[in-house]
């Protein structure tokens, strides 16, 4: 006779994905340093992640030489666009993490972007922090750290994106560097 | 009841503890499932001419597939007879053929759900519902195969909601539409002829969809004002996104009746649609949706005007596509909020026995697996 042991499993998992924290070696401080910027179609997302590059040019001595966009923001970067950015900058800022595929996959691209050595902040609305999070564990990297800025931000005015630039900018310092950003508040 | 030797696995409170043991493994949606064991998942197995380790859909960023097999699985869980299994392999490669399942549609806010449409004589051998209540409960293959396409998703390919699942609201009847088009009444070409399939041939067609709504019309014996009032419903801005949007209509036979009465074949109902419906930028710039931007996404530009934004990018099925179902009853009819748009690609039935005949009793016979 049949027992629960018998009831088929419907979800096809045979194990479970090795886990892999590897992050990037992280510079002392951003000066000098090429920051790219992997935007994702979502409205303010270019925005935000210009905002914040201004801030770092201005007061940390960065230099933004890419932007790009995905335009396949549900799923993770293609292969040549990571290429693009490992051969072209130091430092990456990923976002934003404003629906329910791209929070995901943007935690995806800010993995991977670690796994080759370059640092990166990925930014995603704080209402898609267990999707992201759950990215971060499918990516081997449950414990992968990104930030957060209160949803919405999509219909937010450039004031207001400027305003939630000025409010990551701690976070992002402290996620990228070795040092800067700790004891500031966020 | 079928005479199987094992009666004991019968006790009614042997089931309940089964249904429990899936809740409790996560894999269920909230109603009870049927317990998938090895006979069982095998006489799904036995019906089609198919490797059980094909993969038949993945989601790669997800690392997750399935497989022929652990279709048959959460088919049999979703409470299926093994008969249904063709039907079901054929409603998951028309869901695969639209393109936003393959990208982050089942992770998305909007929380689409697949519109599944049956065709052929399938519908008949396998009892679907194609007239009254079509897109209601009450009829086993309508909603068990449907319901096996949320199973699929759910357990095989991980996008279970609060997790890589985020719909805002979702909608009523997600995982449960599957309707059989009302062909016996319907003036005009099966869906699935349009989808490339010949008629006569059992088939399913698929499109993620985010809502439907109704046009009630029994007012009107002018076909004009009849589109008039479908053209109202698909117009409106709370729809709109993008540049563009797609829409479906499944017609009530009389709706299509009359229409058909008035010489007007489907790709006629489609053109006197595709002209007429938009919105005029006045209009648009009234609810911030005046503008498009380069992405192809709405914004508030502010800019109002009487020239109209018209609501279809192209003039075919995959953008419009029209089916006929429900009873000859009353003239209403259910606009559908197409997601990404129809592939316009309808997918065969293909079985390994008749589908109306009983599950093969030959264990023998069954897939090698």
């Amino acid at each position: 006779m049949a027992t629960l042991a018998d009831v088929l499993d419907p979800t096809g998992r045979s194990s479970a994905r090795a886990t892999d924290a590897t992050l990037a070696p992280r510079p002392p401080d951003l000066s000098g340093l090429r920051i790219g910027l992997l935007e994702n179609t979502k409205h303010n997302a270019a925005l935000l992640l210009e905002e914040l590059a201004g801030r770092l040019e201005r007061e940390h001595g960065a230099v933004a030489v890419l932007r790009r966009t995905k335009t396949a923001f549900a799923l993770p970067m293609p292969d040549e666009l990571r290429e693009e950015f490992l051969a072209e900058c130091d430092v990456v800022l990923v976002g934003v993490g404003d629906c329910g595929s791209c929070s995901a996959s943007a935690v995806a691209d800010g993995i991977a972007f670690e796994r080759c050595g370059v640092p990166a902040a990925v930014i995603c609305s704080d209402a898609f922090t267990v999707t992201a999070s759950s990215m971060a564990a499918v990516q081997g990297a449950p414990d992968y750290a990104f930030l957060t800025t209160a949803h919405p931000v999509a219909v937010l005015g450039p004031e207001a994106v400027a305003e939630r630039a000025e409010q990551l900018l701690p976070g992002v310092l402290a996620t990228v560097t070795d040092q800067a950003g700790h004891g500031r508040s966020a | 009841m079928s005479a199987q030797t094992d009666l004991p696995t019968a006790d009614p409170d042997a089931a309940r503890a089964a249904m429990e043991h899936c809740y409790e493994q996560g894999w269920s949606d909230g109603l009870p499932l049927v317990p998938a064991t090895r006979p069982l998942v095998d006489e799904f197995l036995a019906t089609v001419d198919r490797r059980p380790d094909e993969v038949i859909g993945a989601l790669e960023h997800l690392d997750r597939s399935v497989t022929v097999e652990v279709a048959a699985i959460n088919a049999a869980m979703a409470g299926c007879r093994p008969e249904y299994f063709p039907v079901v392999l054929a409603a998951w490669e028309a869901v695969q053929r639209d393109r936003s399942a393959k990208g982050g549609g089942w992770q998305s806010t909007s929380g689409p759900s697949p519109l599944l449409v049956v065709n052929g004589p399938v519908r008949t051998e396998l009892g679907f519902n194609s007239t009254g209540g079509v897109f209601g409960p009450g009829f086993r293959p309508n909603m068990t195969i449907a319901r096996s396409i949320g199973l699929i998703v759910r357990n095989a390919l991980g996008v279970v909601p609060h997790g890589f699942e985020q719909a805002t609201q979702g909608l009523p009847g997600r995982w449960q539409v599957c309707i059989a088009e009302n062909e016996e009444e319907s003036p005009w070409e099966p869906l699935s002829v349009e989808g490339g399939v010949p008629a006569g041939t059992s088939a399913v067609s698929a499109m993620l969809t985010r809502t439907v709504e109704y046009v009630d019309n029994r007012h009107t014996a002018d076909p004009e004002q009849l589109l008039a009032d479908f053209a109202d419903t698909l117009s409106r801005t709370g729809a709109l996104i993008f540049r563009n949007a797609p829409a479906g209509i499944v017609f009530c036979p009389e709706h299509a009746q009359m229409l058909a009465g008035a010489g007007m074949s489907k790709a006629d109902v489609r053109a006197w649609l595709v002209e007429r419906c938009g919105r005029s930028k006045a209009d648009l710039a009234r609810v911030g949706k005046d503008g498009v931007g380069d992405n192809g996404v709405r914004f508030a530009e502010g800019t109002p005007s009487d020239a109209v934004d018209p609501l279809f990018a192209a003039d075919g099925p995959e953008v419009l596509p029209i089916a006929v179902a429900g009873a000859r009853n009353a003239g209403i009819s259910m606009v559908v909020r197409v997601f990404a748009g129809w592939s316009a690609s309808s997918v065969p039935v293909e079985g390994r026995t008749t589908p109306s005949a009983p599950s093969p009793s030959d264990p023998a016979q069954r897939s090698a697996s």
